[in-house]
């Protein structure tokens, strides 16, 4: 896939979150992290900004990069959105430079 | 902490270079297969992915690395994987993992080897072929040269005539499953995973089992129970045994991550998410039950409560 087939498929799978949150609760990073780009809500919203905007904050990197891929968010997704997949694609996408971020803030833990 | 690109060139630049995530002498990946003979050719082989045999290294890398949070090293991070590289000898003496860290995975596999034998699965195995199958440089989204590993690692499996792949962890297990068909032209490997074989071989009465602990709490991994769907074989196979196997609160699909995974970004965050899976696992036994080397490292590290912490293929004995 090609980063540009990449982030077509990030727009169009991240636009499905109705932002429900149920998927939060079975986070293991969440309730480490100190914001919500440290749960699946918040790195779905991510990956869909990395992919339309091309452009990523130091904040919202480490939520990308702090993500398990373990994948218990699916479980309780109504939508049955591809969670991992997007945080994925979005490293992806940072890591070809199809999206950029103006560096990492270190992940933090609280 | 040290630098996310830093540490992902490292993973990248090794792999790409040694076929290996850090960079060893090939013998720490394939030594334990010698004692047993394994013959180098065949249609059904042995492909470990080097995953429980570089644990050890990889789980001294990232306290290495930890060891540098705060300072800015990305330079020194690159420097370092440019010297191990040429002189992967070196990387022994400068991580120096316990030598019964290094020893249980050998004794593990070969334990894995013996009930495949055991079942009537006659495995071989590529020796110095046995290379690392790329998959954290596929989670971190190095997609290029993920495909080039992938590509390399099959070619080199093909060569030695495989046509089956018995696999041993849950991560190998899905990349080969599921990952590389998307990525290499023409892949046409069977992937079995071996609780599956020998899950297989318990229910048609091939092998009778025997306990070596009394009851367990199991803990899922991830990528078997929600990307993999293996569930119920290790359970079979404990309960075949004779093992008590209790189940922790979340369990199965809805299993709890062990923190791995983000050891190489956080160290810190990892240690803390073993704990709470260990807090819930010590309220059903003393004696957990894990099936993937990261599994083991990441809970093994955070075990302040005196679990006794053992891999599956350890549980039990087959009975000759």
């Amino acid at each position: 896939m090609t980063p540009e087939e990449a982030a077509e498929w990030v727009s169009r799978e991240s636009s499905r979150c109705m932002f429900c949150g149920f998927c939060e609760a079975a986070c293991p990073t969440l309730p480490l992290g100190p914001h919500r780009a440290y749960g699946p809500r918040g790195r779905v919203y991510l990956a869909g900004l990395a992919a339309r905007r091309g452009e990523l904050g130091a904040e919202g990197a480490a939520g990308i990069y702090s993500c398990l891929l373990c994948a218990a968010c699916v479980e309780r997704c109504p939508a049955r959105i591809d969670i991992p997949g997007l945080v994925r694609a979005a490293r992806m996408l940072l890591a070809e430079g199809y999206a950029r971020a103006p560096g990492m803030v270190p992940v933090r833990v609280l | 902490m040290a630098s996310v690109r830093a540490v992902l060139e490292f993973l990248a630049d090794s792999t790409l270079k040694t076929g290996l995530p850090v960079p060893v002498p090939m013998e720490e990946v394939y030594s334990w297969a010698i004692p047993l003979g394994l013959p180098r050719s065949g249609r059904v082989h042995l492909y470990t992915g080097a995953l429980y045999q570089l644990m050890p290294y990889i789980e001294r890398l990232g306290r290495y690395l930890e060891s540098l949070e705060g300072s800015r090293s990305a330079a020194a991070i690159l420097r370092l994987a440019r010297a191990l590289i040429a002189a992967p000898r070196f990387t022994r003496t400068l991580l120096s993992p316990e030598p019964q860290a290094l020893e249980r995975p050998r004794a593990i596999l070969s334990r894995i080897a013996r009930f495949l034998g055991a079942a009537g699965y006659y495995v071989a195995y590529p020796y110095e072929g046995d290379l690392y199958s790329g998959v954290l440089l596929y989670d971190m989204g190095l997609d290029d040269a993920f495909a080039e590993v992938a590509s390399r690692v099959y070619r080199v499996l093909k060569e030695a005539g495989a046509e089956e792949i018995v696999t041993v962890d849950p991560h190998t297990t899905h990349v080969m499953r599921s990952v590389y068909p998307k990525y290499v032209d023409g892949y046409d490997l069977e992937v079995r995973n071996y609780l599956e074989v020998l899950a297989e071989a318990v229910d048609s009465g091939r092998v009778r089992l025997r306990p070596r602990v009394r009851e367990v709490v199991i803990h899922d991994p991830c990528f078997y129970a929600r990307y993999e769907g293996i569930i119920e074989e290790p359970r079979r196979i404990l309960r075949a045994a004779g093992v008590e196997v209790r189940e922790p609160r979340r369990s199965g699909r809805m299993t709890y991550c062990c923190g791995g995974p983000v050891e190489s970004i956080s160290p810190r965050l990892a240690s803390k998410i073993a704990e709470t899976r260990l807090s819930e696992l010590r309220e059903e036994s003393k004696t957990v039950v894990v099936m993937c080397p990261i599994c083991y490292a990441n809970l093994s590290r955070a075990n302040r409560l005196g679990l006794r912490i053992i891999d599956i293929a350890e549980a039990f004995d087959v009975e000759v």
